[in-house]
């Protein structure tokens, strides 16, 4: 009955959140209308140190499907170790009841943005994000507090949270757990970085920061200036066209502000942080990374392009059709060799598969729960 | 046939201004309502009925995509083959829970006052979103389900005729199922007959369980008016339901109801059974009491009591002969019922009586609903 839990509140208390404390903690992430001027150095994404048993308990709750409202679906339904934490669709699946509308970003390396979702929507830290991820009808429609006397009723998450020495299963506690996890998935032996380069992806390297221009944006160890931008990437028609995947939009719209929803057929995008009243900041989004590219095929906001090459063709072209689209975005003539070293240079980017027992939770999760024993003698 | 019928009447009461029904709100403290036949159901003056707002009810009541995973009805737990309820001692929930209450009967609903067992539902216009959109029933999210009406053509064009939605508003689709809900009344019963004047309506054996009822098992305390309810809230000592102790679902969702519902940290801590009233009134005095219900309709929706504890008819009068059970709330458990006495003849006579309430079932069959449909860009 109440929705209030179920986060609305809390998300909007969010985006304010961002707006207000973003010139102070982040450099305004995404809202600049100008790119980075001083361009990020290039480097090992940083490993992040976490707290073991935190980060252990968090990567349980990762994969339990008990974390959802019809316990169908974990956070690892859509963000699959193989697929480099993406679900390697075009446009994710969502909630049951549901399709998505955008593309599952991988997670690999969340932990260092600046702002999440492909519209940058949330810019505070990953405990708003999963809240956010949790709560949202579209994506595993939980009410967290059911969801607490879930955990409450499993003996591992009881033992675990008191070891952990985060008292008994809480919504709070969940919120600081699950990030822990997500600290762990950090980038890491990829070719760039341990000197073992190809030599096209050596000139591929110093296209990416001469000719072709993508250092402008694609900066920093993660290659991402966490800024929204306009590339007029084209619409992907399956979203106006399958009612599920519309309908899940329009929801989205509709709690975000954004007027006219009936009659949009564009992902508005980074508006929602905005809102321009001139719509000069519909279709931006943000930056992506372009680390772990081999694993998260297809690529953009909304899976439009298959493969590295659609994208740098995309690129080469000097972007899409939308009349804001970022000024930066010009045609740039590569030859296809260049085109070849480009791809090799961004595949370079892509380390080890994060698919082993650290980032993976391997023993069985219950699906059932079994009753308290001495019900009414014990205290809830 | 006898469905059709009973709607088709109901709604035509309805239309011609019948509302103005002798079903008194309060019955005088010490003099209880009478008996009677059950007449037209309540109609609020601002969801008039009409056959197209209650067929548009119809096809909601029956759509599971007035929920969050488009897997749960309203007819879910209000399954027309199970007496409008759900035939176990506790509802089931959404997939994944189980609810912590019986789920009770639709038929009738419409003479209700407030819904829920602890009346936490001003109409029924209140009552389906409060159940769409609870975690253990429907667990819809209110933008959601609207948006997804809007995505289908038939339903855009009724919510257009019966209502004038540009799109179809969500309050607009609960006001339909609740129109829909008071066509499912039956005022037929052979009690109904008898009470207006067939006085073969009952045999000798159901008019001695009616003069036991009225007499020296004293039902009509509570269960009076033509409703066969007084709306009033009681303890009667009804045991805590087994499941609290036998099954993990079913504790996970007692501890969430003490949280949802704003217990304090102590009393979460400490609880061991449904509160009833005291959830709304955070009175200790209206520990356990829940509301009296309606004996219409009774053949079709065992189990009973607001946690199916009592399993038929016979188990609830010999609970009542036995003066009732105890609980956790002993402190406020209604000191109108006491042990009754009754031999095991009289107990047949008034379970005998207790049939007369119910008429021939009332049958429906899932309409076929309308699919979504592509929305094209505005003209």
């Amino acid at each position: 009955m109440t929705v209030s839990h179920k986060g609305w509140l809390l998300k909007r208390l969010a985006v304010v959140g961002a707006l207000t404390i973003s010139g102070t903690l982040a450099p305004f992430a995404g809202l600049s209308p100008s790119p980075a001027s001083a361009a990020e150095p290039f480097g090992p994404v940083p490993a992040i140190e976490v707290d073991a048993k935190k980060a252990a308990l968090g990567k349980r709750l990762f994969f339990d499907k008990r974390l959802s409202g019809d316990v169908a679906i974990s956070c690892a339904s859509c963000h699959i170790p193989e697929k480099g934490f993406g679900d390697g669709l075009a446009l994710s699946k969502a909630y049951p009841g549901s399709e998505g509308f955008r593309n599952t970003p991988t997670l690999i390396n969340t932990a260092h943005k600046a702002a999440w979702f492909h519209d940058g929507r949330l810019g505070t830290n990953l405990n708003d994000v999963t809240r956010e991820t949790l709560t949202e009808t579209y994506i595993m429609n939980m009410d967290m507090r059911l969801m607490q006397e879930r955990l409450k009723q499993d003996p591992v998450y009881v033992a675990m949270f008191k070891d952990a020495g985060m008292g008994e299963p809480s919504n709070g506690g969940v919120r600081k757990l699950i990030p822990e996890y997500l600290k762990t998935l950090v980038s890491r032996n990829a070719p760039f970085d341990n000197g073992t380069m190809s030599d096209d992806a050596k000139l591929g390297f110093e296209l990416f920061k001469g000719k072709a221009g993508c250092a402008a944006c694609h900066s920093g160890p993660r290659f991402s200036d966490d800024r929204a931008h306009n590339l007029g990437v084209p619409e992907n028609p399956d979203i106006w066209g399958d009612p599920r995947r519309h309908m899940t939009f329009v929801t989205y719209a509709i709690f975000m502000g954004v007027e006219n929803y009936m009659n949009l057929r564009r992902d508005v995008g980074a508006h929602v942080r905005t809102h321009k009243s001139d719509g000069s900041d519909v279709g931006k989004f943000m930056t992506p990374t372009l680390r772990e590219l081999k694993y998260t095929a297809p690529y953009m906001h909304n899976g439009m392009f298959a493969t590295l090459d659609d994208v740098v063709v995309f690129y080469s072209k000097g972007g899409g059709g939308d009349p804001n689209r970022d000024q930066m975005l010009k045609p740039l003539g590569l030859s296809p060799q260049e085109r070849r070293d480009l791809v090799a240079f961004l595949e370079s980017l892509s380390g080890d598969p994060l698919t082993g027992p650290e980032h993976v939770w391997t023993e069985k999760i219950p699906v059932n729960y079994k009753p308290i024993e001495n019900w009414v003698e014990v205290k809830n | 046939m006898k469905t059709i019928k009973t709607i088709s009447l109901a709604v035509a009461a309805s239309l011609f201004g019948a509302a103005q029904l002798g079903l008194p709100q309060q019955a005088a403290a010490d003099m209880n309502a009478p008996l009677g036949a059950l007449g037209p159901p309540p109609v609020p003056p601002d969801n008039p009925m009409t056959p197209e707002k209650v067929e548009l009810g119809k096809l909601l009541f029956f759509d599971t995509r007035l929920s969050g995973d488009a897997s749960v009805a309203c007819a879910t737990c209000h399954e027309p083959t199970q007496g409008w309820g759900f035939s176990n001692d506790i509802s089931r929930g959404y997939p994944g829970t189980l609810h912590w209450r019986n789920s009770q009967t639709l038929i009738n609903s419409a003479y209700y006052g407030k819904l829920f067992w602890v009346g936490a539902a001003k109409s029924l216009e209140g009552q389906g979103p409060a159940a769409a959109k609870g975690a253990v029933a429907g667990n819809g999210e209110s933008d959601m389900m609207e948006v997804r009406l809007s995505f289908i053509p038939e339903y855009r064009k009724r919510f257009r005729e019966v209502f004038g939605d540009r799109w179809p508003k969500l309050s607009n689709a609960w006001k339909a199922i609740a129109a829909f809900e008071r066509t499912l009344v039956q005022t037929d019963t052979p009690f109904d007959q008898y009470m207006r004047g067939d006085k073969d309506a009952l045999d000798d054996q159901q008019k001695r369980g009616l003069a036991l009822f009225q007499g020296k098992a004293n039902c009509i305390e509570c269960h009076n008016g033509p409703l066969l309810s007084d709306q009033k809230f009681y303890n009667l000592g009804v045991p805590r339901s087994v499941r609290w102790e036998e099954d993990g679902l079913a504790q996970i969702s007692f501890r969430f109801e003490q949280y949802a519902k704003g217990v304090t940290q102590e009393l979460y801590r400490t609880i061991k059974d449904d509160a009833g009233l005291y959830y709304r009134t955070k009175e200790k005095a209206d520990m356990g009491k829940f509301r009296t219900a309606s004996l219409r309709y009774t053949a079709y929706t065992a189990p009973y009591m607001h946690n199916g504890m009592l399993w038929d008819l016979f188990e609830v009068v010999e609970f009542y002969n036995d003066g009732g059970g105890e609980n956790e709330f002993a402190a406020n458990k209604t000191d109108l019922i006491k042990p009754l006495g009754l031999s095991d003849e009289e107990i047949e006579d008034l379970v005998a009586f207790l049939e007369t309430l119910s008429g021939d079932e009332i049958k429906m069959t899932t309409p076929t609903l309308p699919p979504y449909a592509p929305l094209a860009a505005a003209e």
